[in-house]
């Protein structure tokens, strides 16, 4: 077996009590002692402290580095003003995704590309092969050189203030970027995570410094979190992962970007933008969708399932690759699924809070037909039974900050 | 995960390769899974089980195990009928991480031939085996 990487931080995931797993080539903690539960809900009524530092992080830079990006990247980079930050998708001429990414621009002359840890070398030879169309663009992987944190929840923002040194917290708006310093290093801040959670952060560390920071923060009360409850957080959040929401579907055949959510608000047909990868595919999935969105399915083909967040209504627990049905026929597929746990709430508005009583609840995320909607019933099929299931708008809302809030299917 | 010193095996209980545990009880046998089996698992959020009355052969596989990741069977230790189940456990899977031998049993069954008991491992036996 190919000698798996290891991120600055493995040493002290092992002393945390970590049980490590391979992950996209990388040896990585899956959870600490408290288990994938104490430290989903964790997250979300205090501060969850994840090591993400396995992700991609490229460096791009030249004279022609925005239209190179414009060129490779679906989003529109021209709009991205320094201290800020897009999510965006890497695509192909199919109007398929090689990769989702998070585009930030932390000062002038320079972007950071960062990419899934499993597509990084995939992701770095696709760009290289195209920077030859362009006369002056330097790239480089700063995966090893740079760590990479994720500080998320209501306690996260008291958390990080209370160890900065100098500078200031970004603005108070989701992908808003700053520069600070905490005991004389540099760390660049960015308002962005894959949790859903209103206040939530990402650090950019030199690798040097990358202990100091995760020490100070634990001894802050931020909580270690692993992979399995980034996943669970993402699914609740109804965030996209590229295998499962991207990328290709159980039938091997290829997820248009648009079926995914997130792909909406990252996708930009802006003449300042011009031509790029996929631009025409992506046209058409865009007319599609809007008819789709008037249930007009005349245009269907281009956009035959959509990604949609499904509730179990009865027992079991859904995976990925389990067949769904509506009124007997087959409709798609789970991508992402399992029992989630979620704190009751009481409230609304400023008198909203979580209460301290837990339960779980079993979400998913389906590609499904695109012309059922939301309240649609549907089954799965589980191991040879099926369970009854819906569709829902969402799994959570992030509109009660500092808190996530749980949003029950039959609570809607 | 634990290691292995830091898990509980009572002497009282047979156990079996697949990490089921047996427990003689008058002439039923109580079933569930052992220290080691649910610590693999991880936080367990699901439990599915059999019908009273159904009757399994040994090795038969009569529920599921259901962690926030994965999906795993529980086979019979031995053959026999259900005669009781775990209701407990629909609400409160946990219970199985937190009481694997006490409130997070399983089943218990009325055995068709008391001589499959007699053949699981006993602790040390699979103590033996877990430590390979």
């Amino acid at each position: 077996m190919e000698k798996l990487l290891k991120t600055v931080l493995c040493d002290r995931h092992q002393s945390h009590g970590a049980q490590m797993m391979e992950f996209g080539g990388w040896y990585m903690p899956l959870q600490y002692s408290g288990g994938i539960l104490d430290e989903h809900l964790a997250t979300r009524n205090s501060a969850g402290l994840f090591d993400v530092s396995h992700m991609g992080r490229f460096v791009i830079g030249g004279r022609d580095a925005l239209p190179f990006l414009q060129y490779l990247l679906t989003n529109n980079a021209q709009a991205l003003d320094i201290e800020k930050s897009q999510y965006t998708l890497i695509p192909n001429e199919n109007g398929g995704a090689v990769d989702d990414a998070y585009l930030y621009r932390f000062k002038d002359g320079e972007y950071l590309l960062v990419v899934n840890a499993s597509n990084r070398e995939k992701d770095w030879h696709h760009l290289q092969s195209h920077k030859g169309r362009f006369d002056d663009v330097q790239m480089t992987d700063k995966t090893k050189e740079l760590a990479m944190l994720s500080l998320q929840g209501p306690l996260s923002k008291d958390i990080l203030s209370s160890i900065i040194t100098a500078g200031t917290l970004p603005d108070p708006a989701r992908n808003a970027l700053s520069t600070v310093q905490i005991n004389g290093s540099e760390i660049q801040l960015a308002r962005t995570g894959y949790t859903g959670e209103p206040i939530c952060f990402e650090l950019f560390i030199r690798r040097k410094d990358a202990g100091m920071i995760w020490d100070l923060l634990t001894e802050k009360g931020a909580r270690p979190v692993g992979l399995g409850a980034r996943d669970t957080l993402r699914l609740e959040a109804g965030l996209p992962l590229y295998g499962h929401e991207l990328g290709y579907d159980p039938e091997e055949k290829e997820i248009p970007i648009f079926a995914s959510r997130a792909s909406r608000f990252a996708v930009s047909f802006s003449p300042l933008k011009g031509s790029f990868i996929g631009r025409h595919a992506l046209a058409e999935q865009f007319k599609a969708l809007k008819k789709i969105m008037d249930q007009d399915y005349s245009l269907i083909d281009h956009l035959p399932r959509l990604i949609m967040p499904v509730a179990i209504v009865a027992k079991g627990v859904a995976r990925a690759g389990f067949k769904v049905f509506h009124q007997d026929r087959h409709v798609g597929y789970v991508t992402s699924g399992t029992m989630v746990p979620f704190w009751q709430s009481r409230g609304t508005g400023v008198s909203f809070r979580l209460t301290k009583e837990k339960s779980l609840r079993g979400i998913c995320l389906a590609l499904l037909d695109s012309n059922l909607v939301k309240g649609d019933e549907l089954q799965i099929e589980i191991r040879n039974k099926r369970t009854r299931a819906v569709i829902v708008p969402y799994h959570m809302s992030s509109k009660t900050p500092p808190f996530a809030k749980a949003i029950l299917w039959n609570r809607l | 995960m634990k290691e292995i010193s830091e898990l509980n095996f009572p002497d009282d209980l047979r156990y079996t390769e697949d990490h089921e545990w047996a427990k003689q009880e008058g002439k039923q046998i109580r079933i569930g899974i052992s220290d080691y089996a649910q610590d693999q698992l991880g936080d367990i959020v699901f439990v599915e089980l059999p019908q009273v009355g159904d009757t399994f052969a040994k090795g038969a596989e009569f529920g599921t195990i259901e962690s926030v990741k994965a999906v795993s069977e529980v086979y019979m230790p031995l053959g026999g009928q259900i005669v009781a189940i775990n209701e407990a456990l629909e609400d409160a899977p946990e219970l199985v991480n937190n009481e694997p031998y006490a409130k997070g049993w399983m089943i218990v069954v009325n055995p068709s031939d008391i001589n499959e008991f007699d053949a699981l491992l006993a602790r040390d036996a699979y103590l033996e085996m877990l430590k390979g």
